[in-house]
């Protein structure tokens, strides 16, 4: 028998409707057949409400099916006497590192599991020991979690579900909150706990290149398994991806596209190695040469300028650490400047001193020539020009419309009720929200909904710079191309000159004009993307990473001797290139 | 961001070392001895005492006198009231109404040192003990009444669940404040009503966010098969050591011979 086995699987839950005041069942899953072999590592795709997580949950005994079969272990789900053998050994990692972090002890978190299990003292210790040497963080043993990198926290989390002896380990989008050296941390732990371990692994995620690792890939659609297969073969499927709302790594689009060209080139293609040997296999023409022009920096008219900028946080205390150091910079007026940099690198601290919120203990910040804090009454013009958009900015929500919530900026700045209505409605209107939702209540939308209206309410200040703290976190592929378009759009129609912080460096490479590196807090680079991305080892080194195409560019040359360019970061332009090269 | 909750002094000290469950009742035993003292022996003790203590558990006595900043205006008001009051032994002041006496100006003495003594002694317990052992120590000494109906388990995890997550709201509240002041929120001018208005954009999404965080934690520890006290075991059991019970048995003959001392004398 397979390790999960259902058959005709579904569950319905019910919620309270506002609008007819009553309470309405969702179906979140309609027949769901799937099998999973012990050992296995499935990687389960879907955008957000196609039933992932709820199926995730049912598998941990977390949910009970309202219909159909579920077999873990050979145990009925739905019976509640097996559930606690269930749950002993399907283990389940979450998204949020720190609501799922019990004690305030690293070891004493780890060791929340084994005690619940009843297990006795000596053994809880001998689980603890091997569960933090699995995840590689026996020096952390007795730090506070609070102290820990976003990737060090994911890893005692799976270190916690390992000291319970589990068969199976169910990740619910592990890696959504973390910087780029924390998901490769969270990855190689979990690819290496499948591999070395022998233990079944479920992922759920939204990175292409996370399910390109696994054995198996399931598609979820609507409370449906829509796609089932080898990475290699689902990924190959891309117009049937992107018609589901999902993506497909950059290297298979990459192939994808070329095949339909030259047909013996193959479309499945899941990596840069792989990718390379293809190239060598198939032959290309060894005199081909493409130059393309390094893109020149534009020198705009400076708006905001940062001079030597220090900010210490706890001063004089035992806990003071430098957060940035000695930060120049010029932003121009109309720049599109994407800002980089491993998480505690300074970038959120860099951001806050731009609309005032915060003030550096040494140096200024001018907007337009004039010092921000010049006078204390300023401090709302600032940042009515200035506008700022936080991580995950739908936690801010707090109004009882949609409207209302998006005029709360405006109001502030003590605008008149007419202009204030004009500005609601462009604002909403230009992320997309229609004006049959305006008295609806924000806590009533979906993830990518809600951020579009919290940042609306920031559009609606009408700011001249906006500046955007990872807009595109913990949201589906979908949900991201949505946002990432709005905020090109808010650059190329409107005018504003917009910084944006990512942690996708293919996002930043396909939108900005101009790159700032943040390491340790100061600026490492700042220089246009061409410049920028010609140096993925320097990256690499500070925790990030160039775009997939940029890396595969720069392999094709090196390894091949190919004469190609390394600033391609569109697959059109790529496909077009490499297409030369092989005829 | 670096919030120390409690007061706790991390030094390695005689006095830390000890189990929490000893701390806590050394201090409970000391209370009653600084209670049941009379006369300057029996005070003379429980000062010796507790300056003994002081010396040992290596903590700067300026962190303890920090604690008694905060009680001043009590020990100020007892101190008067009971000189203004009191009207026994002879007159040593007078003026109007006022008459100051030295049996006032004896309770009154006694009544402050007492108060110093009382929180010195308990603040030592909180500077020697994380709040998580704390917890826990709570938690086995009241053990014993889980048969009439005390939920020792619960109230620990509790406890310890607020101790881990007040950092992490205290965090997000001062974001939540910095995205509504950058929405042009203002917290600082006009009257008490307007002020009380401003909080709401604070408050509405604290909550939210505090029931979001609680409902994943609940999920996270159902995941992980917590199902309250049944069958549940600790990797570190407190275990009484020998010092344990030194400190206990010298703090319970402190007691006794200041009983001994009130009746006797």
């Amino acid at each position: 028998m397979n390790f999960v086995e259902s058959r005709n699987l579904q569950f319905e839950y019910t919620k309270y409707d506002d609008e007819t005041d009553s309470r309405v069942s969702v179906k979140a899953l309609k027949g769901v057949d799937i099998n999973i072999r012990k050992g296995e590592f499935t990687a389960v795709l879907g955008r957000n409400g196609s039933g992932k997580s709820t199926f995730a949950k049912l598998i941990n005994g977390l949910n009970i099916p309202t219909e159909g079969l579920l077999y873990v272990r050979g145990l009925d789900a739905s019976v509640e006497k097996n559930i606690w053998d269930i749950r002993q050994n399907v283990g389940m990692v979450f998204q949020n590192p720190d609501n799922q972090i019990i004690a305030t002890i690293v070891e004493e978190d780890i060791a929340f599991g084994p005690e619940n299990l009843g297990m006795p003292p000596s053994e809880i210790v001998k689980n603890v020991d091997m569960a933090l040497k699995a995840v590689s963080m026996e020096e952390f043993r007795n730090a506070a979690p609070a102290y820990l990198s976003g990737g060090q926290k994911q890893r005692i989390a799976i270190a916690g579900i390992l000291a319970m002896k589990p068969e199976c380990i169910i990740l619910d989008e592990p890696t959504a909150m973390l910087d780029p050296q924390g998901r490769k941390e969270v990855m190689n732990t979990v690819t290496m706990l499948n591999k070395e371990e022998g233990i079944t692994i479920i992922l759920i995620t939204h990175y292409m290149e996370e399910a390109a690792l696994a054995d198996r890939i399931i598609v979820m659609n609507d409370g449906k398994v829509a796609m089932e297969g080898a990475p290699r073969e689902i990924f190959s499927r891309v117009e049937e991806m992107k018609s589901l709302h999902l993506d497909v790594p950059q290297i298979t689009e990459l192939s994808y596209v070329i095949n339909k060209s030259i047909k013996k080139f193959p479309a499945d293609i899941l990596n840069i190695e792989e990718f390379t040997d293809a190239f060598k296999y198939y032959g290309f023409n060894k005199n081909f040469s493409y130059k393309k022009e390094n893109s020149i920096a534009k020198f705009n008219k400076p708006i905001l300028e940062v001079k030597k900028l220090t900010h210490i946080y706890g001063k004089e205390t035992a806990f003071e650490k430098v957060a940035v150091k000695d930060i120049d910079l010029t932003v121009g007026e109309g720049d599109f400047i994407g800002l980089i940099g491993h998480t505690g690198s300074g970038k959120s601290t860099l951001i806050q001193h731009f609309n005032a919120l915060v003030k550096g203990d040494e140096g200024n910040v001018l907007f337009k020539g004039k010092d921000i804090f010049e006078d204390k009454a300023g401090l709302k013009f600032i940042r009515q020009k200035i506008g700022l958009v936080f991580q995950y900015p739908e936690y801010q929500i707090f109004e009882t419309t949609i409207y209302d919530e998006v005029a709360y900026g405006p109001k502030n700045c003590g605008l008149s009720a007419e202009e204030i209505d004009v500005r609601v409605r462009e604002a909403l209107a230009f992320v997309g929200i229609a004006e049959d939702m305006y008295k609806k209540s924000p806590f009533d939308l979906s993830g990518g909904q809600k951020r579009r209206v919290a940042i609306a309410g920031i559009l609606a200040m009408k700011p001249e710079i906006l500046v955007l703290d990872e807009p595109m976190a913990g949201l589906d592929p979908y949900g991201r191309d949505e946002i990432l378009s709005n905020i090109k759009r808010m650059h190329d129609d409107l005018g504003i000159t917009v910084i944006l912080v990512s942690h996708s460096m293919e996002d930043i490479a396909a939108i900005a004009d101009k790159i700032l590196v943040m390491n340790k807090g100061s600026i490492a680079m700042y220089d246009t993307v061409d410049n920028v991305f010609k140096e993925p080892d320097r990256l690499t080194a500070m925790g990030l990473n160039a775009p997939q195409l940029t890396l595969l560019f720069k392999r094709l040359r090196d390894e091949l001797g190919l004469d190609v360019p390394v600033n391609v970061y569109d697959i059109k332009e790529a496909a077009e290139i490499l297409i030369s090269a092989l005829k | 961001m670096n919030i120390t909750l409690g007061q706790y002094y991390p030094v390695d000290s005689v006095i830390h070392r000890l189990d929490a469950r000893a701390k806590i009742l050394a201090t409970i035993i000391y209370i009653i001895a600084v209670f049941c003292a009379k006369g300057i022996i029996g005070y003379g003790l429980c000062i010796g005492f507790l300056a003994l203590v002081i010396l040992l558990c290596k903590v700067p006595f300026r962190l303890m006198l920090r604690s008694l900043r905060s009680i001043i205006v009590i020990i100020i008001f007892t101190v008067a009231l009971n000189m203004l009051f009191i009207r026994t032994g002879t007159e040593v002041f007078t003026l109007g109404f006022i008459h100051i006496t030295t049996g006032g100006i004896l309770t009154a003495v006694r009544l402050c040192i007492r108060l110093i003594i009382l929180i010195t002694g308990s603040s030592i317990l909180t500077l020697v003990t994380t709040p998580i052992a704390l917890t826990e120590g709570i938690e086995r000494l009241l053990r014993p009444f889980k048969k009439i109906g005390v939920p020792s388990h619960e109230i620990a995890m509790m406890m310890s669940i607020a101790l881990r997550f007040i950092p992490t709201l205290i965090e997000e509240l001062d974001k939540i404040k910095k995205a509504q002041m950058a929405r042009g929120a203002d917290f600082d001018t006009g009257g008490l009503v307007k002020k009380a208005k401003a909080m709401i954009p604070l408050l509405v999404p604290l909550f939210v966010s505090a029931f979001r965080r609680a409902d994943e934690l609940a999920m996270a520890m159902e995941a992980r098969c917590y199902r309250g006290d049944i069958n549940r075991t600790k990797m570190r059991e407190l275990v009484y050591g020998r010092s344990d019970f030194y400190a206990l048995g010298i703090v319970t003959l402190l007691t006794v011979c200041v009983i001994l001392l009130r009746i006797l004398l």
